[in-house]
C-alpha cells in the first residue's frame, strides 16, 4: 500500500518539476489524437450524415460493418495498419512507420468509424426529417448541408468527445506503428505501460493522472457544447 | 400559382398507391383557391399532396405550376407542412424567421414579419422558447407561421389541425383564410374533418384507393350520389 502512496506523492513532484520531456509527451500526444481525430471528423461526419439521411439497398449491411468497425480493437488496427506501412507493405516507399504520421494513420482508421458510426445513427434519427422539411421551405443544398450540421450538433458532439477520448485513451495502435522511441514517438499511454513494466510506479501514476486531467478537461468542453447544443434557448 | 396533374401515377414496390385516370386524370387546382383533399386512409391523400409539393416522384405522369415544371424557383414558392411538424432545435422566433433568412431578407424585414406572425398566432409570448419543447398546438402553429413567413404562392397542408385544441384550430383556419382573401393564397390541404372541409374549401378532391371519384365544389360534393362518398359524409356525420 506504501508504494501506491509514495507514487502519488512522487508523481505529484514530477509534475510540478516540469521535466521537459514530461511536456514533450503530452504534446505529442496530443498533436497526435487531435489530428488523427480532426481527420477523422472530416471524413466521418459527411459520410455519416449521407448514410444516414439517404435509404437505400444494402444499408442494414453497412451500418452492420460500421457498428462492428466502431468496436475493433486497437492492437488489431495498429497490426494492419503496421503490415501497410512496413517497408515490404503496400505503402512501405513511403517510410512512415515508427513515426508520428504513422501514429495518426492508425488513430485515424480506428476513431473514424466511431465518429462516422455515432453521427449516422444521429442522421438515420431525424436527418431526413430535417431535409425534407428544409425542402419545403425553400432551402437549397448548401441551406440543407449547413440546417443538418447545426440540427446534428449535439450528436456531432459527442461523436467527437467519444472519437478524441478513444483517440487519446489507446495503447495498442500506437505502440505497434509508433513504437516507443523517446524523443519522437513516445505518448502517454506507451510510457505508462513501459514505466509499468520497469517498475517505475511513480512516473506511471503522474503520466496517469496528467493524461486523465487531459481527458477530463476535453471531454469537459466538448461535452459543454454537445450540452448546449441541446439546451440552448430553453427557457 | 395554378397547379395541374396529369394522370399521376405512384407505385410503392408492386403496389399502386395512386393511379389519376379517366374522367378525374387531369386536375387543375386554381390560383388563389382553397382546395381540400379528402378520402379515408390508405386512398393516397398525402401520397397526391408531396408528388405536387415536389418531395417524392410519380412514376408516371407530370406535375405544371403555372405550366412549368417543378424546379428550385418553384420549390422557393411553396411550402408543406404536415401534423407533424419538424421543428428546429431553436427558438420559435429563430424557426420562423428561418425562411426569410435563407432568402436573404434584410434584418428589419425579418424582424416585422416575424413579429407580426407570432402576434397572428399567438405565440408571441413564448417566442424565445426552444421549439422543440412545445405543445402539439404551439408547434402546429408555430410551423405554419414559418411555412406562411416569406408569402408563399401555394401552402400545401397535410392535416395541419388532427389532434389540437379547438382554439387554435380556429386560430390556423382564421390565418389561412385571411392569408387567402388578402393576398391570393393558394391553399391545398387534407383533411379527415369534413365540416373543416366544408368550412375552409371552395373545392374538394375525393380519394378512394388510389382513384379520385369526384372532383368539384363542395355543394357538388354534398349532392354525390356515389355510394363511397356518401358513406364517408355520414360516418363524418357522427
Amino acid at each position: 500500500m506504501q508504494y501506491i502512496l509514495d507514487g502519488f506523492v512522487e508523481a505529484f513532484y514530477l509534475i510540478f518539476s516540469f521535466d521537459p520531456e514530461i511536456f514533450q509527451i503530452v504534446g505529442l500526444s496530443l498533436f497526435v489524437s487531435l489530428t488523427s481525430t480532426l481527420i477523422s471528423t472530416v471524413i466521418g461526419v459527411p459520410l455519416g450524415i449521407l448514410l444516414g439521411i439517404n435509404n437505400f439497398r444494402g444499408k442494414r449491411t453497412v451500418s452492420r460493418f460500421l457498428y462492428t468497425f466502431m468496436s475493433f480493437p486497437p492492437v488489431i488496427i495498429g497490426l494492419f495498419t503496421a503490415l501497410f506501412l512496413a517497408r515490404s507493405g503496400p505503402l512501405g516507399q513511403f517510410r512512415l512507420m515508427y513515426t508520428p504520421t504513422a501514429m495518426i494513420i492508425a488513430q485515424m482508421v480506428l476513431v473514424t468509424p466511431i465518429i462516422m458510426g455515432i453521427v449516422f445513427n444521429h442522421a438515420s434519427n431525424s436527418g431526413y426529417d430535417v431535409v425534407q422539411t428544409g425542402k419545403t421551405l425553400g432551402a437549397n443544398r448548401i441551406n440543407i448541408l449547413t440546417l443538418l450540421i447545426l440540427e446534428l450538433k449535439g450528436g456531432i458532439m459527442i461523436a467527437l468527445v467519444t472519437g478524441f477520448g478513444r483517440a487519446i485513451s489507446e495503447v495498442g495502435a500506437v505502440m505497434i506503428v509508433g513504437g516507443n522511441i523517446k524523443g519522437f514517438t513516445r505518448v502517454m499511454t506507451t510510457f505508462i505501460a513501459m514505466n509499468n513494466n520497469m517498475g517505475q510506479y511513480s512516473v506511471s501514476i503522474a503520466m496517469g493522472i496528467i493524461l486523465m486531467t487531459i481527458s477530463f478537461l476535453t471531454n469537459s468542453i466538448l461535452y459543454h457544447f454537445s450540452e448546449g447544443a441541446k439546451y440552448e434557448d430553453r427557457d | 400559382m395554378k397547379i395541374e396533374t396529369n394522370h399521376i401515377v405512384k407505385k410503392y414496390g408492386d403496389k399502386v398507391v395512386l393511379d389519376l385516370n379517366g374522367q378525374y386524370s387531369r386536375l387543375l387546382f386554381e390560383s388563389g383557391k382553397i382546395t381540400g383533399i379528402i378520402g379515408s386512409n390508405g386512398s393516397g391523400k398525402t401520397t397526391l399532396m408531396k408528388i405536387m409539393a415536389g418531395l417524392i416522384s410519380a412514376i408516371d405522369g407530370e406535375v405544371r405550376y403555372d405550366g412549368q415544371t417543378f424546379d428550385q424557383d418553384i420549390a422557393m414558392k411553396i411550402t408543406y407542412a404536415n401534423q407533424r411538424p419538424v421543428l428546429f432545435s431553436r427558438s420559435i422566433y429563430e424557426n420562423i424567421a428561418y425562411p426569410l433568412r435563407i432568402r436573404k431578407y434584410p434584418e428589419e424585414e425579418i424582424n416585422r414579419i416575424v413579429r407580426g406572425l407570432l402576434e397572428e398566432f399567438e405565440i408571441a409570448d413564448i417566442q424565445k422558447q426552444n421549439a422543440k419543447h412545445l405543445s402539439g398546438g404551439e408547434s402546429q402553429k408555430t410551423a405554419l407561421a414559418r411555412a406562411l413567413s416569406f408569402s408563399p404562392e401555394v401552402v400545401f397542408l397535410d392535416e395541419p389541425t388532427a389532434s389540437i385544441d379547438p382554439k387554435s384550430v380556429q386560430v390556423i383556419e382564421a390565418a389561412l383564410k385571411r392569408r387567402n382573401a388578402d393576398t391570393g393564397l393558394t391553399v391545398i390541404i387534407i383533411t379527415h374533418n369534413l365540416a373543416q372541409a366544408f368550412r375552409l374549401c371552395d373545392r374538394l378532391v375525393f380519394l378512394n384507393q388510389g382513384e379520385c371519384l369526384l372532383y368539384d365544389t363542395t355543394e357538388k360534393m354534398r349532392q354525390a350520389q356515389n355510394t363511397t362518398i356518401q358513406e364517408f359524409i355520414s360516418f363524418n356525420a357522427f
